[in-house]
């Protein structure tokens, strides 16, 4: 207890200071709260002002003679009067159905209108002249000339529209010009189809004829969800940039800061490990990164609300509204053409009578568009009644966010570490900053990147990814547990490194030695065991390493064999290898470290029940497992796959790859290099259950991580009393070459009483076989329990290195 | 109390070599001794101090502290000892008491314990003028008395202090030697290093003189005069680490305070006094 309260008394002690200093408080509480606010404003005056600005601005176009000006008068005319006509028409309809009538126009996107546009005509110089010198904004050429007398003439054109490719308002011109004479050309098209279905059926409207497809949008997204879209791209980014640079001042002050003043060795002198030290500094970097974002989740929040964002979105947008009433439209005039016509084929009788009742010829799709139309109706109350959509998708988002603090605390509290002034830990920051915010920007503009694969485990892109997919409610838990234990991870070494880092002489006083005797071999002091903070860090750096390595070697295209040699390689070389090179450049006893001894025989013993109960013990815990949690297809999926990828191979080579090699090399790396690391500094109860985490971890299956933890926790604690990795190993080929022996052997599977088969996954094999495997499993475990102990008590053991 | 056992720190060099900045140093200090550990700059006073205090692990050798090894059971026998330098600094953004309170906690001391300890420093020391300002506002005078009721907070038997009056006024100079003077009446064993040997002459019972990161001479200032047949610290100090001819033709011997003199002639003798070991 005495030790939290100390850890307690710097942690309050640091906020405390920081919280008195100015330069956390603007990063911290300025940048959000006034700066930010005062940004946006600027944004979206600006973004408006742009748009009334473009609106109520006078565009000049040059024509080469009266009957052009005319013509391209009257065209300019007579689509301005379509506009107001349909939305006389709209707002006639909405008015009718008892609600407010919104502004059609509003929004951001600019129309050109009739009285915004002078046009000249130009007969002194050529009109490219005109519009090259600026006279113009634009200019046009119809070849052969137009009629304005007879603006539907059979008669096809060719129009030159000459601007300047470079000045943005011409291009808006010649944009906005494209549009118009689109539309004109499509009235001339109906003018003409109309004429001749005339010729052919006689007079009449002929609207249906001319119109065979017409085309709604519906989508089923609330107007909320499609607000979350555009905040699932800005808002993780900008959270995450602003809780680094919120979290950035308190890092270096309390660490380079703290040298820089001459407090450190102060603190170094008095009686506290520096661990504790550590991690009271690391818990107030941590508090002010989420003060951090909370301000800036909260700021943006009320900035969304102020400025009535969220408002426009919940509301139906008015484009929306429009489209909601055309759909309505559409469903009526569609009602009374099936109606009029009966069969539907020729819209020829159309002009006929309206005696029969359209409901039950169109009742499908009349009633999926009235559903529809009721469901976005029902979804508009409800985000209306709602306060905001920020307010409510906040607490997810706040939750996301810590583990992305925690790991960036730990980060670069590290980084800090390292530095011995203010100065050079700023420069060193640099590069932090860059690590969360470039991949945080790179997802961000990727927005059809889902949670999944090499991204789960990717720092920093995980929890953008992850926050997005908050935002847009569709998330798996599954994912979201490898992201959230990943980063645990990560931030569990980054912290053990900064302990490492902060208490190490070279880094404590700048004027004695380098940062040489940190890394070159020669000056290492001979030790047992490695410090905890390797260990950590090892396992954060080959776990990504392994990922990759697993998804990027195995591939479906290349042969079984060369497959088979891939996986082996995999696991020696990032599982055995690197600890042992380490381990040789850390000066460690191997011997120690790896727990190279022989086995008392009593121990001898217990191994051989657990070798013999291992493997049905494994099965029955899977089965409960997937009993409470199934397992999803893709597990099985991938299980199937295995088995089409190395079914062709030996048997030998299947139960070296996938039983020996994966037992030696995991066991050197989970219950050699680490546990040796944590030993020193933990009970061994703490040991089995972070190594049996961090196994688990490594298996990469959410669904089985209980399984896998357990499997972790019972071989640490077999390597921790036995005191030798050998039983351990044993124990491990026993588990995966007997499950994997049991699908090709029947009388290993009448023994065990296991089915090889993936149908009976879920299904515990409740009998008296099963029960006495278990107790055959219990009584090693006790055997192991009852004699023997912790390695640190035994003989020899017991002296911390020298 | 201190006992200070064949301690050595090798540093590795830029250019990849070693530098043996502390070498074979041993020595004793009793309950209510003041050792002076004297030395030109680059001595390595300060690394073995540092190394006393286990701030820094010794290359070989061992301390303890009140009969705690300092790299065994670091916590304990850090919780004797009280550390002054001149140039510890304090928490610019905390008053003095604040500072005190956080040191007495950390030490491990109850919160009832800790302010009263606060206040009768606070009285001791006279300074309840400043005892509630920022700690970044104070005087170098008001930081350094803030900083000796630091090391006092915990009432440790064992004070280390390394040059502890450097760029000290008068008056602050004169009330750091009461304390130090005080303190070892009052039974504390105490390691002074200093190159003022003027202040050393007064203060200390004991001595050692630390040149070149070995122990030159150790006793007390009577067996020094006997071992090196000369009266003033300064000229003892000269002369046990055979550097006297070398100061006389620089005509340096008559300064009032020998630092200096110490210093430069520490500087400048380079790699000349191979033949003076004494300890």
């Amino acid at each position: 207890m005495k030790r939290y309260r100390r850890v307690w008394v710097v942690y309050r002690k640091e906020l405390v200071e920081t919280l008195r200093d100015r330069r956390t408080l603007i990063a911290m509480v300025v940048v959000p709260i006034v700066l930010y606010p005062v940004l946006m404003v600027i944004l979206l005056e600006a973004l408006k002002t742009e748009t009334s600005r473009r609106q109520a601005e006078h565009y000049t176009i040059a024509v080469p003679d009266e009957a052009h000006r005319q013509w391209l008068a009257d065209v300019f005319k007579r689509r301005d009067d379509e506009r107001l006509a349909r939305q006389a028409a709209y707002a006639q309809a909405t008015e009718a159905a008892g609600e407010d009538v919104d502004d059609v126009e509003a929004g951001f996107i600019a129309h050109l209108h009739a009285d915004q546009v002078t046009i000249v005509v130009e007969r002194t110089r050529s009109l490219w002249e005109a519009v090259t010198d600026q006279t113009y904004h634009a200019g046009i050429l119809v070849q052969p000339p137009p009629d304005p007398a007879s603006p539907a003439d059979p008669i096809n054109r060719i129009i030159q529209v000459i601007y300047r490719d470079i000045d943005p308002r011409s291009e808006f011109v010649y944009q906005q010009l494209n549009r118009v004479l689109y539309d004109e050309s499509e009235r001339i098209h109906a003018v003409r189809m109309t004429a001749l279905a005339e010729q052919v059926y006689g007079a009449g409207p002929h609207d249906a004829l001319l119109q065979p497809l017409r085309i709604g949008g519906l989508s089923t997204a609330s107007p909320e969800k499609q607000f979350a879209k555009i905040i699932a791209m800005v808002v993780p980014f900008l959270l995450v940039t602003m809780t680094v640079t919120g979290a950035m001042y308190p890092a270096i002050d309390l660490t380079a800061g703290e040298r820089e003043r001459g407090t450190l060795e102060t603190l170094a002198v008095s009686p506290v490990p520096t661990g504790q030290i550590v991690a009271g500094k690391f818990g107030v970097i941590v508090t002010i990164a989420m003060i951090s974002t909370m301000l800036n989740l909260g700021s943006m929040t009320a900035m969304v609300h102020v400025s009535g964002l969220d408002k426009l979105a919940s509301q139906t947008q008015p484009s929306r509204q429009a489209e909601s009433f055309l759909v309505e439209q559409m469903i009526a005039e569609s009602a009374a053409d099936r109606s009029s016509s009966g069969t539907g084929v020729s819209p020829v009788d159309s002009s006929g009578g309206t005696g029969v009742s359209p409901v039950d010829s169109i009742y499908d799709a009349r009633f999926s568009q009235y559903d529809y139309l009721q469901q976005r109706q029902r979804l508009e109350e409800q985000a209306e009644q709602k306060i905001g959509f920020l307010t409510t998708a906040a607490p997810v988002v706040l939750m996301a966010m810590i583990p992305f603090a925690v790991l960036f605390g730990g980060v670069m509290l590290a980084a800090c570490s390292f530095a011995r002034t203010f100065k050079e830990a700023q420069n060193y920051m640099m590069p932090v900053m860059m690590a969360a915010i470039i991949p945080a920007m790179i997802v961000s503009y990727m927005p059809t990147v889902r949670l999944e694969g090499i991204l789960l485990v990717m720092p920093v892109a995980n929890i953008v990814v992850l926050m997005r997919e908050l935002f847009l409610g569709q998330y798996d838990v599954s994912g979201m547990g490898i992201v959230l234990l990943s980063t645990c991870l990560y931030a569990a070494a980054a912290v053990t490194v900064a302990a490492k880092l902060y208490g190490h002489e070279a880094v404590l006083f700048s004027d004695v030695g380098s940062y040489k005797t940190l890394l070159r071999r020669r000056f290492f002091r001979p030790r047992a065991f490695p410090p905890v903070a390797f260990a950590l860090l090892t396992v954060a750096v080959l776990f990504p390493v392994y990922f990759y390595a697993q998804s990027g070697l195995i591939s479906f295209d290349s042969s079984g064999a060369r497959n088979l040699t891939m996986v082996a390689l995999t696991q020696v070389m990032i599982f055995a290898a690197p600890v042992v090179v380490l381990a040789w450049y850390l000066k460690l006893d191997l011997r120690r470290t790896f727990s190279i001894r022989l086995p008392r025989l009593w121990h001898c013993f217990a191994t051989l029940l657990l070798m013999a109960a291992i493997a049905p013990v494994s099965n029955l815990l899977q089965q409960i497992q997937f009993a409470v949690f199934p397992p999803s297809e893709a597990l099985r999926d991938l299980v199937m796959q295995q088995a089409l990828l190395f079914g062709d191979q030996p048997w030998w080579a299947i139960l070296l790859v996938f039983a020996a090699v994966p037992a030696v090399c995991e066991e050197v790396l989970f219950r050699g290099f680490l546990t040796a690391g944590l030993r020193e500094k933990m009970s061994g109860l703490k040991v089995a259950i972070v190594v049996g985490v961090i196994f688990a971890v490594f298996h990469i299956s959410v669904e089985r991580i209980l399984l896998f933890t357990l499997m972790g926790m019972v071989l640490t604690f077999v390597c921790l009393r036995t005191g030798s990795i050998f039983p351990a190993m044993l124990i491990h080929v026993a588990n995966n070459g007997l499950l994997l022996a049991v699908q090709e052997s029947g009388w290993l599977q009448g023994f065990y009483g296991l089915s090889g088969s993936l149908d009976d996954l879920g299904t515990i094999p409740w009998n008296v076989r099963a029960a006495i495997f278990v107790v055959v499993f219990v009584v090693g475990i006790a055997m192991l329990a009852t004699r023997g102990g912790d390695i640190k008590e035994q003989a020899g053991m017991a002296l911390p290195p020298t | 109390m201190i006992e200070v056992h064949e301690l050595v720190k090798v540093f590795p060099t830029t250019e990849g070599g070693e530098n043996r900045a502390v070498d074979d140093v041993s020595f004793n200090v009793a309950a209510g001794e003041i050792f002076g550990l004297l030395g030109p700059n680059g001595a390595g006073k300060t690394t073995a101090l540092r190394m006393v205090s286990g701030l820094l692990t010794p290359t070989s050798g061992w301390v303890r502290l009140n009969g705690h090894d300092v790299r065994v059971d670091r916590e304990t026998a850090k919780r004797s000892l009280g550390y002054l330098t001149a140039n510890t600094g304090l928490y610019q953004r905390l008053s003095p008491r604040e500072v005190l309170r956080y040191f007495g906690l950390l030490i491990g001391m109850e919160r009832t314990a800790v302010d009263r300890r606060i206040e009768v420093l606070i009285e001791w020391l006279d300074m309840s003028s400043f005892a509630n300002l920022r700690c970044g506002g104070l005087s170098t005078g008001q930081k350094q008395r803030t900083n000796i009721a630091r090391a006092l907070m915990g009432d440790p038997p064992i004070l280390i202090m390394d040059e502890p009056t450097l760029g000290l006024d008068v008056l602050t100079n004169r009330v750091v030697l009461d304390f130090i003077r005080a303190e070892g009446t009052r039974g504390k064993a105490i390691i002074l290093s200093t190159h003022y040997l003027d202040e050393a002459e007064t203060l200390c019972d004991r001595f050692g003189l630390l040149h070149e990161g070995a122990l030159r001479a150790l006793g007390s200032l009577a067996e020094l005069r006997e071992q090196s047949d000369r009266q003033r610290l300064s000229e003892i100090f000269l002369h046990l680490c055979g550097l006297q001819e070398h100061v006389l033709d620089h005509g340096l011997e008559n300064g009032g305070r020998g630092a200096s003199d110490a210093e430069d002639c520490g500087a400048r003798s380079g790699g000349s006094s191979s033949d003076g070991g004494v300890s």
